[in-house]
């Protein structure tokens, strides 16, 4: 065990830990914020294990988690907006605090591999995670605005 | 029969499977364990024919026929969605009425949709040397498209999905599958045995003889599959109606 | 102490399974299936098995959700209808 999987098994602990303790209680605004966190969380937990086993080819996990998490929540406010639309999910402070997180374990991974294909790999899966995050909250708090529905 | 039996069977059924596994597992080999007597044949097996993917290599050579199963099982599931989501004759269709999408939300799903779809592929073309394969990279590119449903609206999917060449794409990506294995029982030794193709060089995309091709059809197959899947509920949840007065 | 990262990842998937069963309200029960699904591919990745893991995120992730909540949709949609209606 190395510093990376001690990383990720806090990170997974603490942070996806947190998130399934607010999906699983409380009303529905703060369960889709905690949903979107999860993915938001374990996604960089997935590079840190990739490269704490020294397996590059793991990253692939970390990109398909960046591409399709955002896309999930997504689809949550997309067909939740009729519910969500009186009562918006405020969730600014542990969205940013999320992205910071990834985006800092984003650049350690990139200090640590060196420049090459696999930091290009590691930028795209960073933008794609910090990016698809952060709209997908925006898209929570009122993202889709039904015209015709009362 | 009554409560009280119906529960004791339940009981008496559960505890039987309780018992049967609980020895099961009693034993096992332990946790962790340095023997792996499958493990170390299957890794041969796929470095011999130059399948840097030990999984590929199971999935698709030397269990390829479990593969055809399970290919079969899904086509089959898929087809009675189909025949049971249908439109019947006392439904009719509404037009969808058009949602208004926040600029950024849009713009985001306008952006991610070429790079899942890229994804997609990338997954299906890496997967005998990567994790991944037809499969996942399936899912993901089927998933890629319903991004105009999610950051657009219905309309937007429906002019890019004309569900009836998804319908002909699985059943020609199926039959590929087939075609494959009887070209090898043809040109080679037997169903699906990966003996026609050069194995080409260790760890490129070209190597593990037919394992990339059979990835490639199982990726169309179920690509095709989680659109028509997709498709139906869709029409279902948001187009189609009951007839007022019935 | 090795284990620490698989014993993490196993009680997040029995803390999420047994929230996915207690929730009751499909909606709710969507939200934490995701969870569980992201919470299922992290106790594969650190089983060593990849492949699993990637095949549960892609069906997991999105399409579990959609399927479910426009199942829900549909249901709701034909109680409006028959509440209208009477």
């Amino acid at each position: 065990m190395n510093g990376w999987t001690l990383t990720a098994a806090l990170v997974l602990g603490g942070g996806v830990g947190a998130t399934l303790w607010g999906v699983a209680t409380g009303p529905l605004r703060r369960r889709v914020v905690a949903q979107n966190l999860s993915t938001a969380l374990a996604c960089p937990a997935l590079l840190l294990l990739s490269q704490g086993y020294d397996r590059p080819s793991y990253v692939d996990l970390a990109l398909v988690l960046a591409l399709l998490g955002p896309v999930g929540t997504l689809v949550f406010a997309r067909l939740l907006s009729g519910e969500l639309a009186g009562d918006p999910p405020r969730a600014q402070g542990v969205t940013w605090a999320a992205a910071g997180l990834g985006a800092a374990v984003v650049l350690a991974l990139c200090v640590a591999v060196g420049p090459g294909r696999a930091m290009a790999k590691l930028l795209v899966v960073g933008a794609l995670l910090v990016g698809g995050n952060l709209v997908a909250s925006r898209a929570l708090s009122g993202g889709f605005r039904e015209v015709s529905r009362g | 029969m009554n409560r009280r039996t119906r529960l004791w069977l339940v009981a008496a059924g559960g505890g039987g499977l309780a018992v049967l596994l609980v020895a099961a597992c009693l034993e096992l080999p332990a946790f962790g364990g340095a023997s792996h007597p499958y493990g170390d044949r299957a890794v041969r097996a796929s470095l011999s024919r130059h399948t840097a993917n030990t999984i590929a290599s199971v999935n698709f050579d030397q269990r390829a026929y479990d593969t055809l199963g399970e290919m079969t099982i899904l086509f089959a599931a898929v087809l009675g969605c189909v025949v049971l989501l249908r439109q019947t004759r006392d439904e009719h269709r509404a037009r969808p009425e058009p949602e208004e999408v926040a600029p950024p939300v849009r713009r985001y799903a306008l952006v991610v949709l070429p790079v899942a779809l890229l994804t997609g592929l990338y997954v299906i073309a890496h997967g005998q040397l990567s994790p991944g394969g037809g499969f996942q990279g399936g899912v993901v590119a089927a998933t890629a498209l319903h991004l105009l449903y999610l950051g657009a609206d219905y309309r937007a999917l429906e002019r890019i999905r004309p569900v009836g060449r998804y319908e002909v794409g699985d059943a020609v990506a199926a039959s590929a599958y087939v075609i494959t294995g009887l070209a090898c029982l043809i040109g080679g030794t037997a169903f699906l045995a990966n003996t026609v193709l050069p194995y080409g060089t260790f760890n490129t995309l070209s190597s593990g003889g037919t394992v990339p091709l059979l990835n490639a059809a199982i990726g169309m197959e179920v690509a095709c599959a989680v659109v028509v899947l997709l498709a139906r509920f869709l029409d279902q949840a948001v187009e189609i109606e009951e007839e007022s007065g019935k | 102490m090795a284990d620490a990262v698989i014993v993490v990842a196993l009680l997040l998937v029995a803390g999420s399974a047994t929230a996915a069963v207690a929730v009751r309200d499909p909606v709710r029960q969507a939200l934490v299936l995701a969870v569980l699904g992201v919470a299922l591919a992290v106790l594969f990745t650190v089983l060593q098995a990849p492949d699993v893991a990637l095949s549960q995120l892609a069906v997991g992730s999105v399409l579990t959700p959609l399927l479910l909540l426009l199942t829900v949709r549909k249901v709701k949609r034909r109680g409006q209808r028959k509440g209208r209606e009477q």
